[in-house]
Parts: structure tokens; sequence; C-alpha cells
């Protein structure tokens, strides 16, 4: 027979078997001071479990460490949780932390526009800072600024490769050059010979046969082997292979930023109309529960719910945060920059199944966990899909009685080269093949088993902050530093290949 | 959020923790006391423009918690087997038919202050098992202890924490564990 403490320890768990709970009953009946007794218990353990400090300090024994959650305790004001962020930051924490080590980046440029971009590298998409290696475009505009200054429009088909913040070699295809005077001496090398810019704007066709240079504006100086360095002027054109026959500049044969920027134009219009299209033929997937396409009126102060089938989810509610550009110029999105600013929204009952997915561009992890989709306060199968300060993507799922709560993370994915980009994020909890899976742009980057396949039970939700109505007065903040575009909530596992079709 | 919206929640948070020992005496269920507070909240915040936001709103929301506690009470227990459910039925009714009226605020005040002055290995076992989530068993056979006796042990430690808020309030004083 177990021990009356045992007993009421294993009720306050929601472990008591039907033995036991039958023993714990015998013994309330015969002793009733005994109920008395439970009670207290009870209320103490329901106390006790709202009063976690500002940060768990870490058990002796490491091998007893659990995930740990970085949480705040109650606190009344926000100054009064940055005043407590301080002391965490400063005393309470200090002797944890290690002397934190400045992150590095290899990137020497960054890809700043591009039209109808068609890569046979890795693709890459506007805002990717670049790091020394191959470009091969296959069509359209690129337009690359290198961390020296100079800019360069490359027309597809082109080979360029990126050397050093002020040096690039073209085996293929056209390129204009903006070089501006603190950027001169940028170097663009190519099979026949080298192109050293003084201040200035020119043109480079190279192809098989040769490579032509046409100057708009300043002075170049080309470079060859075994051959004596030539200057050309404003107006003035040459091919290398001519050597020293003087041709008159063409300007109009090089991309220039007026027809970028009507390309762009032209393309952010057909990509508006695909994207309503498909838009369309979403908001009928019968397993969409809710979407967000964040098109709302300017000014609007709630995001319209445009699942078909998502009669049961009401528009959400936008506190604080602000309307921004989105993913191209016209589309909306909105931005957190606040602790206040979130969208709040119920989704209710349970769902076996779940997939999320949202546009997102990270301005920085500024907090130990940076919201995407969070349940209100954590318990009974609540979900949290958040970014970790270290730039894991994590799906936490909490436990329900004595199940205890399960975290499925990514490895790093947010590194410094990803912040400030739209990047688009997806998540499955999926009963039917018991795993977790994360996509990042289409891709599957997580795979992880189910702990436990039960419902989940989403409620009262946030996306890009956390509430916890747990504690009286304070909330651990938790509130996203960047914006968000177009969110969806299916009550099914999407496919991988249904995920890669969201971001075509 | 319109400004009556924001009033309503406002009053609501305000009385957080009443609610909470409301739900707590008519629903002594582990885990069920933030379900029924944040079920209060929702239906609280989809009837705003009903109350009368310059009254007292604790009757009100004394009513609706009771409401909210059976019914989510229902819910819970009638999954459970059926011993499970005779004996919680009966520390349900135990706890309705205790004189005093819940005192969940003023209590959790002075826990705060008992917590600090707790033995050092007490705090320990608390922050274990209570912050770091780690269940009574894998306690045990970390620190090669029987699982009863880290159940006594964290029993003694609620009690003790018991008696020091009792102190407290008696005294209107400080706390001591």
């Amino acid at each position: 027979m177990l021990e009356t403490d045992t007993l009421i320890q294993h009720y306050l768990e929601g472990t008591l078997s039907e033995t036991e709970a039958a023993q714990l009953h015998e013994m309330i009946l015969a002793q009733p001071e005994l109920g008395e007794r439970l009670l207290q218990h009870f209320e103490m353990d329901t106390m006790l479990r709202e009063t976690k400090p500002l940060a768990v300090v870490p058990a002796p024994a490491p091998v007893l460490l659990p995930k740990r959650r970085f949480t705040f305790a109650t606190v009344t004001s926000v100054a009064a949780m940055a005043a407590c962020i301080t002391l965490a930051g400063t005393w309470l924490l200090q002797p944890l932390l290690k002397v934190e080590e400045e992150e590095t980046t290899a990137s020497v440029a960054v890809l700043t526009r591009g039209v109808n971009l068609d890569w046979e590298s890795t693709a890459i998409t506007p805002g990717t800072p670049l790091s020394p290696g191959l470009l091969k475009l296959r069509s359209g505009i690129a337009q690359i600024e290198f961390y020296q200054g100079a800019r360069v429009l490359i027309e597809g088909p082109a080979e360029f490769r990126l050397i050093s913040s002020g040096e690039a070699t073209c085996t293929r295809g056209k390129l204009s050059a903006h070089v501006p005077p603190q950027a001169k001496g940028f170097r663009i090398n190519t099979p026949q010979g080298t192109v050293v810019d003084l201040g200035t704007e020119f043109g480079l066709d190279v192809n098989d046969a040769s490579a032509e240079v046409h100057v708009f504006k300043g002075e170049v100086e080309l470079h060859q082997a075994s051959e004596a360095m030539q200057s050309l002027k404003q107006g003035q054109a040459m091919a290398f292979a001519d050597k020293g026959q003087m041709l008159a500049a063409n300007a109009s044969n090089f991309a220039s930023l007026n027809e970028i920027d009507a390309r762009s134009q032209q393309s952010q219009r057909s990509q508006f109309e695909s994207w309503l299209a498909r838009s369309a033929k979403l908001n009928g997937d019968a397993g969409l529960k809710l979407r967000f396409d964040f098109q709302d009126d300017e000014g609007a102060r709630s995001l319209h719910n445009h699942a078909l089938n998502g009669g049961l989810i009401e528009d959400g509610s936008i506190v604080g945060a602000a309307w921004t550009e989105g993913r191209w110029s016209g589309k909306r999105a909105l931005e957190f920059r606040n602790v206040s600013d979130r969208v709040r929204l119920y989704v209710p009952g349970e769902t076996a199944a779940l997939t999320m997915s949202v546009w997102v561009r990270v301005n920085g992890l500024d907090r130990a966990f940076n919201s995407l989709f969070m349940s209100e306060s954590w318990g009974d199968r609540k979900v949290h899909w958040q970014i970790t300060r270290e730039g894991k993507v994590r799906l936490g799922v909490a436990g329900r009685g004595s199940v205890k709560h399960a975290d499925y993370d990514t490895a790093v994915f947010f590194t410094p080269e990803r912040l400030g980009r739209w990047t688009h994020l997806a998540v499955v909890f999926d009963p039917s093949t018991q795993e977790a899976r994360h996509y990042a742009n289409g891709e599957l980057i997580a795979r992880l088993p189910l702990k436990d396949a039960s419902p989940l039970k989403l409620g009262v939700a946030e996306l890009g902050n956390w509430s916890d109505r747990r504690n009286q007065g304070g909330v651990a903040i938790r509130h996203l530093s960047g914006a968000m575009d177009e969110f969806a909530l299916w009550d099914r596992a999407l496919s991988s290949a249904e995920i890669a079709q969201l971001i075509k | 959020m319109n400004s009556n919206e924001t009033h309503a929640a406002q009053i609501f948070l305000s009385h957080h923790d009443f609610v909470k020992g409301i739900a707590l005496k008519y629903a002594p269920w582990p885990g069920l006391m933030e379900d029924i507070a944040q079920q209060v909240f929702l239906e609280f915040m989809a009837k705003e423009s009903q109350w009368d936001l310059s009254k007292d709103a604790r009757p009100l929301l004394a009513t609706m918690t009771r409401h909210i506690a059976m019914r989510q009470w229902r819910e819970r227990t009638r999954q459970q087997p059926e011993v499970v459910q005779k004996l919680a039925d009966h520390i349900r009714l135990l706890a309705e038919e205790r004189e005093a009226p819940p005192r969940y605020e003023e209590e959790i005040g002075a826990l705060r202050d008992c917590l600090k002055k707790l033995p050092e290995k007490s705090r320990e076992l608390v922050t274990l098992y209570y912050y770091n989530d780690i269940g009574t068993p894998e306690i045990a056979g970390q620190v090669n202890m029987k699982a009863d006796t880290v159940c006594r042990a964290l029993s003694r430690v609620r009690e003790k924490l018991r008696d020091c808020i009792h102190q407290a309030m008696n005294r209107g004083g400080h706390a001591h564990a």
C-alpha cells in the first residue's frame, strides 16, 4: 500500500492509477481530515507552479537538466520588465554566461534587386548577402552592390565570379557597372583581360570570341597580358581582341537602372496577378482553416480570415503592429517592433494534425524566444512556434497531465545573413507519420519523431507575440522583431510537395 | 480592440487571481485552473458590451467562473475511469463545502516571500520539480532515493510553506519559512 504523501503527489501530478484512486478515496472517507489536507496541498501545488523565478538557474546535477525555457517571473510593468532583464543579464545570469564571441561574415556584396531571375547556380533572392563564389544566371537581370560601393547590373545568361568587395570575374554575359569615386579601382577580370575602373560607368559584353568594353562616363583602364595598358574615355568602346581599335560606346546595348525599374514593375504586376489566382485556389482547400493574406485595407486593425472552410475562426485583431511593405511593392505586411505588437486570434477545438505557414522577415533575434504563432499561456497541448535566440526554429507542444512538453527544433537556421530577408517558414505536426517537419523556403530542413502524437489545442493565440495568463502581472517578453506576411493554418498535414507549391 | 474592450480586459486582468481562486474552489483538478480562467476571459470579453464596467466586477466574475468551472470539470473528469471520477467528485464536494473563502490572491503574494526563506535543499527541490519540470520518479532516480521519499519531501516543503503563509497572513508582516 502506498503512503498518503505518495498518493497525494500522484493526484497532483495527474498520474493516479485506478487502484490508487480507490485507495485514496477509501482513506478520505475513513479520515475526513485527509480530504482537507489534500486540498491544501492542491492549492499550494497550483500556486507554486505560478511562482517561476526570473530565470531558472540550472540544477546542480547536469543530468537533471531538462530543456529550459527562459521565463520571467511576475513583474508589473514594461519598465519593471526592462529592469528585470538588466538584473538578469548583469547579476543573476552573469556567472553562467561566457564572453560572447563576435559573429563574422564572409560576404563581399549583396543582391539588391532582381527581375525574372532564373539561376543555374543556387537560387538567391534579393537581400541575400553574397560570399566569394560563382553565380550562374540563366536569364533575368540581377543588381549586385559590392561592399566597396560599386553597383553592377548583370544580364542573363551570364557567369560571374565574386572575388572580393572590389573585384569580380566575368566569363560570359553582359553587365553594366556604376562605380562611384569611393570605389575607384574596382576591377572586373575577363578571359581576355582586366577592366580597372577609375570612377565611372561602363558596360562589358563577354562572349566566347572576345570581350567589349563601353565607357558611358569617366575613364577605365584595360589591362591585357603582354600588351600596354590602354585607357578608354567617355563615349569610347573597344574589343580586347582588336588591340587598340576604338569604337563608339553604345549604352543601349546594356541594361540600365531605368530598364530594371520598368521590368521590375511589369514583373511585380504579373507576380501579383499570379498570386491572386493561386490565393483563390488555396482559400478553397478543405483543410485550410485560417488564412490571413495581409492585403486588408490600409489602416485596418483586423486581418480577415479568407479560408472558405474556416468558418469557426474569426478575423484576427491587430494590436500595436503597423502596416509596412511586404514581399514586393504593393504587397502589404505587418511590422512587429514593440513588446505590445501582436495579432490576436482564436482557434477553437482540438486538431489531430496541423500545418502552419508564414512569410517572415526577421530583423533580429532580440529575445530568448521570438514568437511566430503562440498559443496563449502554456500547458494542455498548446502550441508555440517560435525562433530561439541562437536561430533555431522551434515547434513546442505542451504536455497534458503527467506527459511532459516536447520541443521540436531545427538546427540553427537564422544566421546573420538570413536576417532582414523574406523567408517562408512552414511546420507540420503529422500524427500519421509520427513526425514533426520544418520547412524553409519550401525545402525540408528538419524531420523529428513525435514524442506525443495526441491532438493539439491551439485556443487563444497570437502572431508575433505571446501572452501568459498564468502569472499575475508580468509576462515573459517574446515579441518578434520583424515583419510577417501571409499566415495560413491547416488542420491536416501538408506533404513536402504541397509546401513547395506555397512559395511558387 | 476598442477602448471599451481595452477597459474590460484591464478589469479582467486586475481580477485574474480572484478568478483563479474561484476556479480552484470549484474545480480542484490538476491543470484545470488555467483553462477555466482563460475561458472566463473569453466569455467576459465576448459580452463586454453587456456589462456595467463601472460596478464591482467580482460578483459577475465569481458567477461566470463557477459556471465555467462546473462545465469544464464535467468535461474533464468524464474522460476518467469511474473510480477516479468518484474520488474527484468527492474532493470537489469537500472543496465546495469549505467555509473559508478563497484567499488565492493574498496567499500567492505571501508565498513569494516564503519561498525566499526556505532552506537551500528545499529550494533546490522546488526548483527541480516546479521550475525545471522534472518528475518525481526522475528526481528519485538521479539522487538515489525512493520515489516515496521524494514525494514525502515535496509534501513537507508544501506544508512548511503553508505554515509560513498562515503566519504571514495572521501577522500581516514578513513571512518566515
